[in-house]
């Protein structure tokens, strides 16, 4: 590789590494966000002067350097200041490898692209043949790809992703073409550009994309493993798929176990307000009529995974209904047990953030829960107090809760194969709610009661023989 | 942590959430001990203590709550029994079915 080869690519790559910067801004102001952006441009402004060392780096930690040069740029506007026109003349102009054409309109794009954060860097080293794979899960665009590779190989990113020509790239002057060519093509190299792994140009996360096959996959490896033992590494394995890095498993399994507990929380509500609607409620919260569990349905149709998506959107609950609480007593806050944690869609209306939890939701549930047509005994997922009189030799299924209630006189004796009623929750269900409330203290209580007087509290316990709390061990 | 009564009153307000929680799922007393203790180690006595006096300030709700649950309890019941009738001679029957 020539210095300029590498120059340019620096320059790409920083200009990616700024417009992922100025995007992550964008969305996420901070305080210090003048600061930063300054500090981003200046990147720009001095990535190209440096030598290729560290910008790879892709933070602006590296670039330190005489912050106080450029602080004329930060009066007014400093894209103003900034001419990009010469930072990339003089990237063409040094390389000639480079297939000019593609180049700069792509990086304009590219930088001027928002959304498209995880932008490939680069294309230093991809081998081809992986990336078929990994168009193929992603985006099965293997032909733009493949024509991309050559490029992607010089261009650091490419793809003019479906960029809308931002001023940035009409300001360049040069080739204000953002060529809209489909994202696919940028995804389709961006996960080419997964193999590269050891990126000189970057460590920059490289978005996966999840696809419902993909995510499938990973929905069955972890559920191999067990949701909580689940550990990115072994996931990575069970997957086998070369694409894939520990850190986008370990990423993707933290959200999936954040939608499962919402999910199951958000189920166990909706059977609450389902069953209340079906036994006539006690006229309350009439708004709260739509059924929770087709709610999401509704929201499903433009979404392509959907496909083997099964009406069934609860964790194997759907016909749960009677087994919680329908009457609520009047001074419970219906209104919703209070404003559910940011997942949680509305209930009332189905809405996008729908389609996410059940996206997820679908695809764990595909590969164990029975249909919504069997007259669901949904395996692991309940259990039935009924069940433990007779049942107290039952070895808890992997996920079932079992617990003994004596006070219920059971005329069944089957131990059932878990019925579907299930007045209780499963223990996977409970564990998740409790971890729920056990991570995020700052949520609303879920019922409102009223809480009792600390001191009352703290003396009872005392008389208890806990002297204090918490405890140190249970 | 324990140093002031800001953590004690944290404490009793998660225990308390959680307590919720279980509510939600319509847990009784001793089951959520139960699972406070499994799942969020939580001694049982102090599930119990909070829960009680939950139930002194929130008396209404409590006595509804109970009311609730034996009335699912019992309809579960008929319509569990009907179900696993059901099933049960839809399986012997095999395709047939009355």
């Amino acid at each position: 590789m020539n210095t300029a080869y590498q120059l340019s690519h620096t320059c790409t790559h920083t200009l990616i590494s700024i417009s992922r910067e100025c995007s992550y801004l964008l969305h996420f102001p901070t305080k210090g966000c003048e600061r930063k952006i300054q500090d981003i441009f200046m990147l720009a402004v001095v990535s190209p002067l440096r030598s290729t060392r560290d910008e790879s780096q892709g933070t602006m930690e590296s670039f330190s350097i005489g912050a106080d040069d450029f602080a004329d740029l930060s009066e007014g506007n400093l894209l103003e200041s900034i001419n990009f026109d010469d930072l990339f003349m003089g990237i063409n102009d040094e390389e000639d490898a480079l297939p000019d054409l593609e180049m700069d309109p792509e990086m304009l794009a590219e930088f001027s692209l928002s959304e498209e954060s995880e932008i490939a860097s680069s294309p230093l080293s991809v081998p081809n043949s992986n990336k078929s794979d990994c168009n193929s899960i992603n985006n099965g665009k293997n032909t733009i790809t493949a024509k991309k590779q050559e490029e992607s190989n010089k261009a650091a990113t490419s793809s003019s992703d479906s960029g809308s020509s931002q001023e940035i790239v009409s300001k360049s002057g040069e080739s204000v073409v953002v060529n809209p060519s489909p994202k696919e093509s940028e995804k389709g190299r961006k996960s080419s550009t997964h193999q590269s792994r050891n990126n000189p140009q970057g460590k920059r996360k490289v978005k996966v994309d999840w696809t419902p096959e993909l995510h499938r996959r990973f929905v069955q490896a972890v559920e191999q493993l067990g949701v909580d033992k689940a550990v990115p590494s072994r996931i990575l394995e069970i997957m086998g798929i070369d694409c894939l890095t520990r850190h986008n498993i370990a990423s993707h399994l933290q959200k999936y176990r954040s939608h499962r507990k919402h999910l199951l929380a958000r189920e166990a509500e909706a059977a609450r307000w389902s069953q209340r609607k079906q036994l006539g409620g006690v006229g309350i919260g009439g708004k709260r009529e739509v059924n929770p569990w087709l709610a999401p349905t509704i929201g499903f149709p433009p979404i392509t995974p959907v496909h083997h998506f099964r009406p069934l959107h609860v964790w194997g609950h759907h016909t749960m209904d009677h087994s919680f609480m329908h009457i609520w007593p009047k001074h419970l806050p219906y209104s919703s047990p209070p404003p559910p944690p940011p997942t949680w869609p509305p209930r009332t209306a189905p809405s996008p953030p729908h389609l996410d939890p059940l996206y997820w939701h679908q695809h764990h549930r595909g590969p164990n829960a029975p249909t919504p047509g069997t007259p669901c005994f949904p395996q692991p997922l309940t259990t039935t107090r009924f069940g433990s009189q007779t049942v107290p030799g039952i070895p808890p299924h992997h996920a079932i809760y079992q617990i003994v209630d004596p006070g219920i006189g059971i005329p069944a004796t089957q131990p059932p194969p878990r019925p579907l009623f299930d007045f209780h929750p499963s223990k996977e269900s409970i564990d998740a709610a409790i971890s729920d409330v056990l991570s995020k203290p700052w949520l609303p209580l879920p019922l409102g009661l009223k809480a009792p007087a600390l001191d009352g509290v703290m003396g009872e316990l005392q008389r208890q023989g806990i002297p204090k709390i918490p405890p140190s061990c249970a | 942590m324990g140093e002031s009564s800001n953590s004690s009153a944290s404490y009793i307000h998660m225990v308390q959430h959680l307590i919720e929680k279980c509510l939600i799922f319509h847990m009784s007393k001793e089951e959520c001990m139960d699972a406070l203790s499994k799942h969020a180690n939580i001694k049982p006595v102090i599930t119990s203590t909070v829960w009680n006096e939950l139930e002194k300030e929130n008396k209404e709700f409590f006595e509804a709550y109970a009311k609730v649950k034996s009335n699912d309890d019992r309809m579960s019941e008929e319509e569990t029994s009907q179900m696993i009738q059901k099933i049960i001679s839809q399986s012997s029957k095999g395709a047939g079915n009355e």
